[in-house]
């Protein structure tokens, strides 16, 4: 019971992480330019 | 130029301004956007890039050496450029927080003519806009 309870934990909290990298991202990009014509 | 950088893979958007000189580009939501790839697709278009700037959420993680990188994908992170506001993110290094920030990524370096196609990008924060 123990043991089941544990590995649900573990499942949970590695489940947080990966949702929590999957939102990691680059919203957006600004670029100051010399040289355009 | 606005073709090069549309061509480049992760990039949903891109509005250039030619009176001040100011590129946006919007990321399409697969995370597949390259900054450093932007860089030389724009340096390849003839023009020179004086200033990156990006606003990314990540989390905060120590590399193979233990220093600071912001992690923004599965296989992208920036070191950090230290200030204050860099210092203030240590304690979060390896926590599950998630963090949103605004910082610089490449700045043209003073005096120097020619500049390099693929520098380093380093992440100077210059806001942090959420912790979650």
């Amino acid at each position: 019971m123990r043991t089941t309870r544990s590995r649900s934990a573990v499942v949970a909290l590695l489940g947080a992480i990966f949702a929590l990298v999957g939102q990691a991202q680059i919203k957006h990009i600004e670029m100051r330019v010399e040289g355009m014509t | 130029m606005k073709q090069h950088l549309g061509r480049q893979s992760g990039v949903q958007n891109v509005v250039v301004s030619l009176l001040d000189g100011k590129v946006d580009v919007t990321p399409k939501e697969d995370g597949a956007i390259d900054p450093a790839g932007l860089l030389k697709a724009t340096y390849d278009s003839g023009v020179s890039v004086a200033e990156m700037d990006m606003t990314a959420r990540g989390k905060i993680v120590k590399d193979a050496v233990g220093s600071l990188v912001f992690q923004v994908g599965p296989n992208r992170a920036y070191m950090f450029m230290s200030n204050d506001l860099s210092k203030g993110l240590q304690a979060l290094a390896g926590s599950a927080t998630g963090v949103t920030i605004r910082g610089q990524l490449y700045k043209k370096p003073v005096g120097k003519k020619k500049p390099e196609a693929q520098p380093t990008l380093t992440l100077l924060v210059l806001e942090v806009q959420s912790k979650e």
